[in-house]
């Protein structure tokens, strides 16, 4: 046997890749999270459906990207993290410290990491729509808006130039909003994940839109009247129908609605 | 009683000077006071069967039952300390996963009741501890066939065709010793054990009792379980009706 | 012939050595260079790699049930060393899994899940686990294993039925985990996963049992004919109202003689 082709030294790699990609905007009452529903590997798509938004309460909503595997155990990790908080409390936790408590979670495994980008979506107390983003580690940040994943690098430019109006000239007496309607972001969110499809391979199949909404506000006062295959998930809402038919809601807080949309599979 | 007051009886570590320890024989007391148990080792299964007795009527029916399962093909009686029995039942659910583990076999029923045996008969070495009021039938079918033990709070045991503790063991013996038990099936001996247990129990001092019965046999696929409902309702029928018989007579 | 693996067949890829087609003496990395990180480190023993290795397994959901299948050979690299080993396992009357990968581990898995089972029977509450519940302990078991860096070098899928529903999920030694109506692991996600997503995707309701058996038939014969570490006896489960069944082996008839024609394959010298 010749000495020169040996099997190559193969640790065990606990790690994986699973593709998608997710993004979040924050509006001034509202505030929306997205991902698509591929999950792959490599070249192999595993699933076209496997969820990576996720509601945490009705006014938090969590997208996860990365390794499927650690990401599936975060989610699992924070919602029994929050479900200790409303027994000890008798109230939701706020998504500030629902964000401080993530950071906290993801540096605790600082040295074997969960490799997974999170976006944190939702209402702040004071009503404003807000997200936050995070790093593997727990480095975190409030923006307006935010995308992670195989496509980051063809969503976040297009978000910059969409919501902050990067490398655009306001017209003289038309300054660029501080803020854009619902129906306007909910365009961008789903032109983004079109053309991620087009042009990224491991991102299709499906996508979820979720809408969280500040108290007091319906989808019909945001210009939403009547969108098709949108439903609400709001904890006291039963959900056993789950068609949004708008008007009087039980829910007096903030409010929660999925969209969803198929994306091309191929 | 004339062990009280000797100061002998204090102690499972202590002998009477006629060597025996008092606290065992009071531990068998407990399980003398406790509602019967019987074991049926027949051609083709074990059957079990339990007078328990109901001491509330605002208990919930059917629970604090006192047949356990121990492993697929293993069932467990108690008479005594319905606690004792908990406890022996989980003691000998993680024997027979130990043994399972360790030869990746089924667990004998013969080796269950030694393990268990020499752990209840640890309980009768110290002064720290007191002895389990606890007399265990152990039963089911394996290898060779089906078996039945009984374990004492002395940590001895032994095997049966047909085994009864509890209240109305005397009784039961001798009922089970008019049986010809190595030549029943498990569907004769379910009524047979029934009716044992309906003509021991006594009216008189305890009012209320649940029958519980359970089986192994081929009818069970090898599994211990309790009997179907509908052979249940016709078992403790017939259980009260031959005791209806024995009245007139 | 000779006892040596490395005599039996190169890897199809010299980088990538997925079978172990070298004996563990001759692997380089067997501790001797690099500093152990504590004194004991060499006394504890991790799989690196699998030995006895079993290759795809297939499933499919039809109308009302699911099918799972495997071939019965575990591979000793590239050597076909045991040819009557059962990769399918029931787990309690709802369920059945199928594995790749390790058999050691896999035989491990067996008996915890067999243990698991009868825990809950002699619980005696007259609840039994499904596959959803089966799934989800398996799922945490291989991600805590992972997460020890001492994996169960296997991908399984779970497949069942129970209160009228299907259920089939895939789980792997780094604890991936995803659910579709059509799965395959090993070279089976490649060559048989695109045949049955042709066949089944969007008529899961419609399939019978006879067409979803031969659809998994067709597969596996397939695969049979380009993975080198398959064979063509193999293995059928069903899952579904009645509960689980696992076929006997049976045998897929193959066709040889076009090979004769080949370059490399027939009795031509040049």
């Amino acid at each position: 046997m010749s000495p020169t082709v040996g099997p190559v030294s193969r640790d065990f790699n606990p790690y994986s890749d699973n593709g998608g990609t997710i993004l979040a905007i924050a509006g001034e009452d509202f505030a929306v999270v997205a991902g698509d529903t591929r999950q792959s590997e490599g070249y192999n798509i595993q699933t076209r459906y496997a969820p990576k938004v996720f509601r945490l309460t009705d006014k938090a909503v969590l997208a996860v990207n990365g390794f499927a595997a650690d990401g599936n155990m975060f989610v699992k990790k924070v919602k029994q993290r929050l479900e200790w908080y409303r027994h000890a409390h008798g109230k939701d936790m706020q998504l500030r410290a629902i964000a401080r408590m993530i950071q906290t979670m993801l540096y605790a495994k600082r040295f074997f990491p969960y490799y997974v980008y999170n976006i944190l979506g939702g209402i702040e107390e004071d009503g404003s729509g807000a997200v936050y983003s995070f790093d593997p580690v727990g480095s975190y940040e409030r923006e307006a808006c935010r995308a992670a994943g195989a496509a980051q690098s063809l969503v976040q430019p297009f978000l910059d130039n969409q919501i902050y109006f990067k490398n655009q000239t306001p017209a003289i007496d038309a300054p660029f909003p501080r803020h854009l309607p619902l129906s306007h972001v909910l365009s961008i969110v789903t032109d983004s994940f079109t053309s991620a499809t087009e042009r990224h391979i491991e991102v299709g199949d499906g996508l979820e839109i979720y809408i969280i909404l500040a108290k007091g506000k319906t989808l019909s006062g945001l210009g939403l009247d009547g969108v098709k295959g949108l439903s609400e998930v709001t904890s006291t809402v039963d959900d056993s129908d789950g068609s949004a038919s708008e008007g009087e809601s039980l829910a007096e807080g903030e409010r929660i609605f999925v969209l969803r949309r198929e994306l091309k599979k191929d | 009683m004339t062990s009280i007051g000797t100061g002998y009886d204090l102690s499972a570590s202590t002998y009477s000077p006629d060597g025996r320890i008092f606290q065992i024989e009071y531990a068998a007391k407990a399980v003398e006071n406790s509602g019967t148990a019987i074991g049926l080792r027949v051609k083709d299964g074990v059957v079990f069967a339990v007078e328990k007795l109901v001491h509330s009527k605002l208990l919930v029916p059917s629970s604090n039952r006192r047949i356990q399962t121990i492993d697929r093909h293993i069932g467990l009686a108690t008479s005594g300390l319905l606690a004792d029995g908990r406890h022996i039942g989980n003691r000998a659910r993680e024997e027979a996963e130990n043994y399972r583990e360790t030869y990746r076999t089924p667990t004998p029923v013969q080796a269950l009741a030694d393990r268990i045996g020499l752990y209840v008969q640890a309980y009768t070495l110290y002064s720290s501890v007191r002895p389990f009021g606890i007399s265990a039938i152990f039963g089911g079918i394996d290898k060779e066939g089906p078996q039945l033990y009984v374990v004492e709070p002395s940590g001895i045991f032994y095997g049966y065709h047909g085994a009864a503790v509890g209240k109305g063991r005397q009784l039961a013996k001798t009922e089970l010793e008019k049986l010809d038990l190595p030549s029943l099936t498990v569907q004769e001996a379910v009524f047979e054990a029934a009716r044992i247990i309906h003509l021991v129990h006594d009216d008189s001092k305890d009012k209320e009792f649940e029958l519980e019965l359970s089986w192994v046999g081929k009818e069970t696929g090898g599994l211990h379980l309790p009997v179907p409902h509908e052979l249940w309702v016709e078992a403790d029928k017939r259980g009260r009706e031959a005791l209806d018989e024995d009245m007139v007579d | 012939m000779d006892h040596f693996p490395t005599n039996w067949g190169r890897p199809r890829n010299e980088a990538v050595d997925l079978y172990n087609t070298y004996p563990l003496h001759l692997r380089p990395d067997n501790g001797t260079y690099g500093r152990p990180k504590d004194s004991f480190e060499e006394g504890v023993q991790r799989t690196r790699q699998p030995i006895v290795t079993g290759t795809s397994v297939l499933a499919i959901k039809f109308k009302d049930g699911v099918i799972v299948a495997a071939d019965n050979l575990a591979s000793y690299g590239s050597l076909a060393r045991f040819k009557d080993i059962q990769r399918l396992h029931a787990v309690g009357t709802h369920t059945v899994i199928g594995a790749g990968g390790d058999m050691s581990d896999f035989q491990h898995i067996q008996h915890d899940l067999d243990s698991l089972i009868i825990s809950e029977f002699s619980e005696g509450d007259g609840h039994a686990l499904g596959p959803a519940e089966i799934y989800e302990y398996l799922s945490q078991v291989m991600y805590a294993r992972r997460s020890k860096m001492n994996p169960l070098w296997n991908s399984i899928l779970v497949g069942g039925w129970k209160d009228g529903k299907s259920f089939l999920g895939y789980v792997d030694l780094i604890g991936t985990t995803y659910s579709a109506s059509t799965l395959a692991t090993g070279y089976g996600a490649y060559i048989a996963q695109p045949l049955l997503r042709k066949a089944v995707e969007g008529r899961e309701n419609e399939l019978t049992e006879e067409e979803a058996v031969k659809i998994v038939e067709e597969s596996l014969k397939v695969l049979f004919y380009r993975d080198a570490r398959s064979l063509n006896k193999y293995q059928i489960a069903i899952v579904n109202e009645k509960g689980v069944s696992i076929s006997d082996s049976r045998i897929a008839p193959t066709e040889w003689s076009f090979a004769e024609g080949i370059r490399g394959y027939g009795a031509q010298t040049q």
